[in-house]
C-alpha cells in the first residue's frame, strides 16, 4: 500500500484539505473585518444630475431599425470607499445605476450609467465633478416615457481568496431620499401622444 | 510465472483505490452541482476579459438558485455563436414577473456584449441563456493546470505516461 502513487495521493489530499480550511478561514475573517470597518454603511453623495437625450438608429445603440431614445447623464459624486480595502481586497468595482419602473406594476429596470475599477486604497476616495456617464442607455421599449429614475451607487469587492461581496452606499444626509432624475423626452413625442 | 493470489488481491486493491478516488471526486462535483443548481458549479476562467478581477486559470464557484440576477452580478452564460461559456458582469437588467432580460459586459472590454450575442439578439434571457448562474466565491490560479493540460496535447500525453509508468514500477 505504500507505493509511490499512494504516497503522492495521501500528500496531495492532506495538502488540499489544509488549503480548503485556510481559505475558508481567510474568507470568514476578511468578511468579519469588513463589518468591523463599517463597509456596509458607507456614505456617498450624488448630485447635479443632468440627463441628455439623443435619438439613435444603429444596433450599437439598441435600435432595431426604429429611432431609439438614448440617455446619457453628467453628475457629481463624492464617496470614500477606503474602508473596503484590507489585506484580502484585490479590487473594488464601483458602479452608478438608475432604477426605473415600466408600463406595468411588475416591471422593474436597472441600468449602469458609469463604473470604475479601483485597485488600491489610494484611489478609493472619489470626488468627481461634471463626470460624464460611461454608457449611453436605452430601454427595451423605444422610449423611457419620461419616467422617474432613482440613482444608486453600488460596490462589488473582489477578494484575493473568498466570497465576492456586494453593497450599496447610503446618502450622506440620511433624511434626504435617494438622488433621482427624470428621463428626458423628445419635445415632439408629447405632441404625438 | 506463477499466479499468486496475494499479488492479484494487492493489484485489485490498488485499482479499486484509484476508482474510489476518481468516483469520489466525480460524486463531490455532482453533489455541488445539485446543491448550486448548475451543471458547472466550478468554472475555470479562460479569457482575460474580466481582468483585473479574474485572470486565466482562476477558479470560480457558482450559484444558480435565484430567479433574477442583479446589476453588478458576474454571470456565466452560453451563446450559440461561441461554444465556450462566457464569464461577464451584468450591466443592465429589465425584469417583469414573467422574465428577465440582461445585458452583460466584460470589465476589461471597451464595449458591452452585443457583438457576442446571436444575430438580432439584443439581450440575454435569464432563464434560457444564463445557465451557469452567478459567481459567489473565488480562488486564484489553481485551475491553470487544467488549462495547460487541455491546451497542450503533448503535455497531457507526458503526464498520463508518467503516472501510468510510476503505477507500473511501484508494483515491483
Amino acid at each position: 500500500m505504500h507505493s509511490f502513487v499512494s504516497r503522492v495521493q495521501q500528500r496531495s489530499s492532506t495538502f488540499s484539505t489544509y488549503v480548503i480550511i485556510a481559505s475558508v478561514v481567510v474568507a470568514i475573517v476578511s468578511l468579519a473585518q469588513l463589518y468591523v470597518s463599517g463597509a456596509f454603511g458607507l456614505q456617498s453623495e450624488v448630485g447635479g444630475i443632468r440627463p441628455t437625450l439623443s435619438m439613435r438608429t444603429s444596433r450599437r445603440f439598441g435600435s432595431t431599425g426604429k429611432p431609439k431614445e438614448n440617455v446619457r447623464i453628467v453628475f457629481d459624486l463624492d464617496a470614500d470607499l477606503s474602508p473596503l480595502f484590507n489585506w484580502n481586497t484585490k479590487q473594488v468595482f464601483v458602479y452608478l445605476t438608475a432604477e426605473y419602473g415600466g408600463a406595468r406594476e411588475d416591471i422593474s429596470n436597472e441600468v449602469t450609467f458609469w463604473d470604475k475599477i479601483i485597485t488600491s486604497k489610494a484611489d478609493a476616495k472619489l470626488a468627481l465633478q461634471n463626470e460624464r456617464s460611461k454608457y449611453s442607455i436605452w430601454d427595451v421599449k423605444e422610449s423611457f416615457e419620461g419616467r422617474n429614475a432613482t440613482v444608486h451607487l453600488h460596490w462589488n469587492l473582489q477578494p484575493k481568496v473568498g466570497f465576492l461581496v456586494y453593497g450599496e452606499t447610503v446618502a450622506h444626509d440620511s433624511e434626504s431620499s435617494k438622488p433621482w432624475f427624470i428621463m428626458p423626452r423628445e419635445k415632439n413625442a408629447d405632441k404625438e401622444a | 510465472m506463477q499466479l499468486n493470489i496475494r499479488d492479484i488481491k494487492r493489484n485489485a486493491h490498488q485499482v479499486l483505490g484509484m476508482i474510489l478516488i476518481l468516483s469520489g471526486a466525480f460524486m463531490c462535483y455532482k453533489a455541488l452541482s445539485l446543491i448550486a443548481n448548475t451543471s458547472t458549479p466550478v468554472v475555470v476562467v479562460l479569457s482575460g476579459s474580466m481582468e483585473p478581477a479574474f485572470q486565466r486559470g482562476d477558479i470560480l464557484f457558482m450559484w444558480n438558485r435565484q430567479s433574477r440576477v442583479n446589476v453588478g452580478d458576474i454571470v456565466v452564460y452560453d451563446t450559440k455563436v461561441r461554444n465556450i461559456p462566457i464569464v461577464h458582469r451584468v450591466l443592465r437588467q429589465h425584469a417583469s414577473s414573467r422574465k428577465q432580460l440582461v445585458l452583460t459586459k466584460g470589465d476589461n472590454n471597451p464595449l458591452d456584449d452585443l457583438d457576442l450575442y446571436a444575430y438580432k439578439q439584443m439581450y440575454l434571457d435569464r432563464a434560457k441563456d444564463i445557465t451557469g448562474g452567478v459567481v459567489k466565491a473565488y480562488f486564484p490560479k489553481l485551475g491553470y493546470a487544467t488549462i495547460l493540460l487541455t491546451e497542450n496535447p503533448t503535455l497531457r500525453t507526458v503526464v498520463i505516461g508518467i503516472s501510468l509508468l510510476s503505477q507500473l514500477l511501484s508494483n515491483e
